[in-house]
């Protein structure tokens, strides 16, 4: 644990009263704890949600086959910092591009749209600027599929899952693999 | 030095636990589902490309803070300075001026103004809204006159309650703390697949009364609040939704009145005390509908009907009713991103006094206020730069016509940074209060040369100014900020707020109630005097000032937040807020004290050190050490002799307080929480009132626990 050796350091130069040392040495074993007792996949729901935006792309087939794949990201962006370790990678050899979308005129290449939830208010405006399109629609919120969003990831029992609009996946002209389907907690619309 | 260097140690070291984890990046779908969110953070806390001082408060935030009231939550948040006056009372104000009837800040519910129209400020002890029902709260810093409103002159705290979509089902939520403290809270909502889905809410708390401070007693502070609160929301296809909200609240709280001037017949002024009870009430009918046209506009009407009362025993009643309407249309195409609206509010009050301490002009008025403004979001260089440009004409009864400007504009070199700077220009309207309330503001006592023991009383009396116009603000602010890891962010802004026709008093003269005094120069004014009750003859003198915009300052600042996740389970959160006015100078000798008054109030750094800690799937453990430096209140009543007209000040020392609460979650629809608030200093003040000579309470170090079970 670098953290743990690092307060260690600092408790040795700083040469506190023994009283003060033991406090921050359990402090210290209390960080390592948390760190340790969540062991095995960790990551944070930020880190998540960029992961999951990107797989999206590796599960989904779009109609029309373009040089790059685009991720864009609606309004308050919360996930550009995130998104950026991917930006220029390669996926099913494509290049990765990232960017910040504010009015319909800039969607035309958008393969995937993510609307954060603090966006929940335009909702019903940005999935009209994209109806008909091939862009698959992405929110944090738990209510977008309801309101005709494509994917909407949710926090359940501890773990970042999604579900899937099947109705807006087909209005959309897009074709889910079924392993994603099968991941899927919960299915809205029509069963194929 | 060496500190220097083990701190840096930390600082690179931290990563390094982070990424211990294994690379999201690389997982698939199917390791992406089973993957365990141990994070403390639902959400980004910055809001990463907005041109403004801008911070956001979670629902889990709100949770782990164990605050049971709204002000407390809110001294999370950088650059928000709030005191507690007793159980009930806040003041609560961002960057300066402070006060007890603070009215420099647009609070809003659900796009709901919280201003009181008598004196534009918040009254923080009645609910708004339950503290469970809030989905998050936002705070700006800063002018935001333009598409906020003309109250919005040093920020906004923006509060948006939860769709009922997610609040199906059944909670409640129990607390019961020492000093008797208690709250309960029950919810029962459903959202079925189709059709509108609705909430409805109920929560009532209570506080024993609290020590008064520097005294072996019990102040009367004892304070009982309710509130239901009803939503409906209903999706009703191809972007048009309904909304409707109706709530009903009503808090009680008494006072203790240092001093209260009792006039004899007999010609003397006793300072006795009282201990008047305070009742409010409020209702709200508020409906808002959304739609979209074709052409791709986005529009939104709210209408919103409310009635409030209040009474403080037999001083005062006041009793009003509001009608808001508000249009808001969006409309983004190409590079620009249009915002305008039109808003009215219409204020029918009707106010009873009946004793001369508190005296309103005019019982029954009506106010009128109507603004149009508009706003774009210009992208110059995708990506790289963006210009905000707004105006706002505000046409409100007593107040003419206002302008309200503001210019931004927001670089983003790459992802993890940005820079902003902001122009504003903000008015605040002169509220009803403010112009029609004529107040006894004070009183000391002038010791009578050569003759030991025997005192003139001097009373302040402020009249009221019907012309009394808005006040202005000019402001530039800069901000930046910066990801500096992927689990380290850090968010700095500066301003420079420059306030013009501020709310102040002139001096008009003096005049006493005994005829000895014509000899020193001073008017014998019987009609006055006997307007107060004292029969000519009294040994009684009086200072009479007017309400005028005769003040002037600058304020300004710098204000941080700092947010670290040291590991997946464990998060810091640094706020820290330094801040400084300085008002012009002026001649008269009531300005004068307004001027001390308002550079002294002001504490001139506060910050808070939040840590948030998972232990586990099952455990939280929180910690939050919050200070503040001190600042000095004036004496409203002084009764030790002095010097003639010079105002006395008391001290409220700084200090450093820490809140503490263990959280386990015995299954996923129950959670068991002992929260232990004000830890440190036993007997601690935090306010001296303004305005209204309220007795100082203390605050304690105080324990709950909370059960909260979902069903």
């Amino acid at each position: 644990m670098g953290g743990h050796r690092a307060l260690e350091v600092l408790i040795t130069k700083m040469a506190m009263p023994r009283i003060l040392v033991r406090a921050v040495r359990a402090a210290a074993a209390g960080l390592a704890l948390a760190a340790s007792a969540s062991h095995g996949q960790v990551a944070t729901e930020a880190q998540l949600k960029a992961a999951y935006l990107v797989n999206f792309l590796k599960y989904v087939e779009w109609p029309v086959q373009r040089a790059h794949l685009t991720i864009c990201l609606f309004g308050r962006d919360s996930l550009g910092p995130s998104l950026a370790g991917y930006e220029g990678r390669q996926i099913g050899g494509r290049e990765l591009r990232i960017r910040k979308v504010s009015s319909p005129e800039q969607l035309a290449d958008c393969h995937e749209l993510f609307i954060p939830d603090t966006e929940e208010a335009r909702f019903g405006a940005v999935l009209r600027w994209v109806e008909n399109q091939p862009i698959l629609t992405v929110s944090d919120a738990e209510v977008f599929t309801r309101d005709g969003g494509a994917i909407a990831l949710i926090r359940a029992e501890g773990r970042l899952q999604f579900n899937v609009n099947a109705d807006a996946l087909a209005r959309a002209g897009l074709k889910p693999s079924s392993q994603m389907m099968r991941l899927a907690r919960q299915i809205i619309g029509g069963v194929r | 030095m060496i500190k220097k260097v083990a701190f840096c140690a930390v600082l690179a070291a931290a990563p390094s636990l982070v990424l211990a984890a294994e690379d999201p990046a690389e997982l698939s779908l199917e390791d992406l589902v089973k993957t365990d969110i141990t994070s403390v953070s639902r959400k980004s806390q910055s809001l990463a490309d907005v041109p403004a001082a801008a911070f956001v408060i979670t629902a889990e935030d709100i949770r782990r803070s164990g605050a049971q009231s709204l002000p407390d939550v809110l001294r999370m948040a950088p650059g928000v300075e709030v005191a507690q006056l007793d159980n009930g009372r806040h003041a609560v104000s961002v960057r300066g001026f402070n006060g007890r009837f603070a009215n420099k800040l647009q609070v809003l519910v659900d796009g709901r103004s919280l201003y009181h129209p008598m004196f534009a400020g918040v009254m923080w002890e009645l609910d708004p809204i339950p503290l469970e029902d809030i989905e998050r709260i936002e705070i700006i810093r800063g002018p935001g006159a333009v598409m906020w409103g003309v109250n919005a002159v040093n920020g906004l705290i923006n509060i948006i309650s939860r769709p009922t979509s997610t609040q199906a089902g059944g909670a409640v939520s129990v607390t019961a703390g020492t000093q008797g403290t208690g709250s309960v809270y029950a919810r029962i909502g459903a959202a079925p697949a189709d059709g509108p889905s609705w909430k409805l809410s109920a929560q009532g708390r209570h506080a024993e009364p609290s020590r008064l401070h520097d005294q072996s007693r019990d102040s009367f502070d004892r304070y009982d609040s309710g509130l239901v609160d009803f939503r409906l929301d209903n999706e009703i296809g191809g972007g048009r939704d309904l909304s409707v909200w109706a709530n009903a609240s009503h808090s009680s709280i008494r006072e203790l009145w240092n001093v209260s001037p009792s006039f004899s017949p007999a010609g003397g002024v006793s300072l006795t005390s009282a201990t008047p009870k305070q009742a409010l009430h409020q209702e709200n009918l508020v409906a808002r509908y959304r739609w979209l046209t074709d052409t791709g506009i986005e529009s939104s009407i709210q209408a919103s009907i409310g009635h409030a009362s209040l009474t403080v025993d037999d001083f005062a009643r006041e009793n009003h009713y509001i009608i808001d309407l508000d249009y808001q249309g969006r409309h983004a195409v190409g590079q620009h991103d249009l915002l305008w609206g039109v808003s009215h509010r219409g204020t029918r009050d009707d106010v009873d006094t009946n004793q001369p301490y508190v005296e309103i002009a005019g019982e029954a008025k009506t106010l009128r206020q109507t603004g149009v403004f508009i706003h774009d979001d210009w992208t110059l260089v995708p990506e790289r730069l963006k210009l905000g440009i707004g105006g706002r004409l505000d046409r409100a009864t007593a107040n003419g016509t206002q302008t309200s400007l503001n210019a931004s504009l927001l670089w983003t070199p790459t992802r993890a940074d940005s820079a902003w700077i902001k122009l504003a220009r903000s008015p605040r309207i002169s509220s009803r209060g403010e112009r029609d309330i004529s107040l006894l503001t004070g009183v000391s006592l002038i010791p009578v040369p050569g003759q030991q023991g025997v005192n003139i009383p001097l009373i302040n009396h402020v009249t009221n100014n019907s012309d009394l116009g808005p006040e202005k603000m000019k402001g530039v602010e800069f901000g930046y900020r910066k990801q500096l890891a992927a689990n380290l962010g850090a968010d700095l802004s500066a301003y420079h707020q420059r306030y013009t026709d501020l709310r102040g008093a002139a001096l008009l003269g003096m005049y006493g109630c005994h005829p000895m005094f014509a000899g020193l120069g001073i008017a014998f004014d019987p009609a006055s005097c006997a307007h107060f009750g004292l029969p000519a003859g009294s040994p009684v003198l009086f200072s009479q000032s007017q309400t005028a915009n005769n003040l002037a300052g600058t304020s300004r600042g710098v204000e941080l937040a700092v947010d670290w996740l040291v590991s997946p389970g464990w998060r810091l959160q640094l706020s820290y807020a330094w801040n400084r006015i300085d008002m012009d100078n002026n001649n008269d000798p009531i300005a004068r004290t307004s001027i001390a008054v308002s550079e002294k109030s002001a504490p001139h750094h506060f910050g808070s050190l939040r840590s948030q800690w998972n232990i586990g799937a099952n455990q939280q453990f929180d910690a939050w050490l919050r200070g503040s430096a001190g600042l000095d209140r004036v004496n409203l009543t002084n009764l030790t002799p002095g010097a003639m007209g010079a105002a006395t000040y008391s001290h409220v020392p700084g200090y450093v307080t820490l809140d503490l609460r263990y959280a386990y979650r015995v299954n996923k629809d129950l959670e068991l929480a002992l929260v232990g608030r004000n830890l440190i200093a036993r007997h601690r003040l935090e306010y001296i009132s303004d305005f209204i000579p309220t007795a100082a309470t203390e605050i304690a170090p105080s324990w709950a626990v909370t059960a909260r079970w979902k069903f």
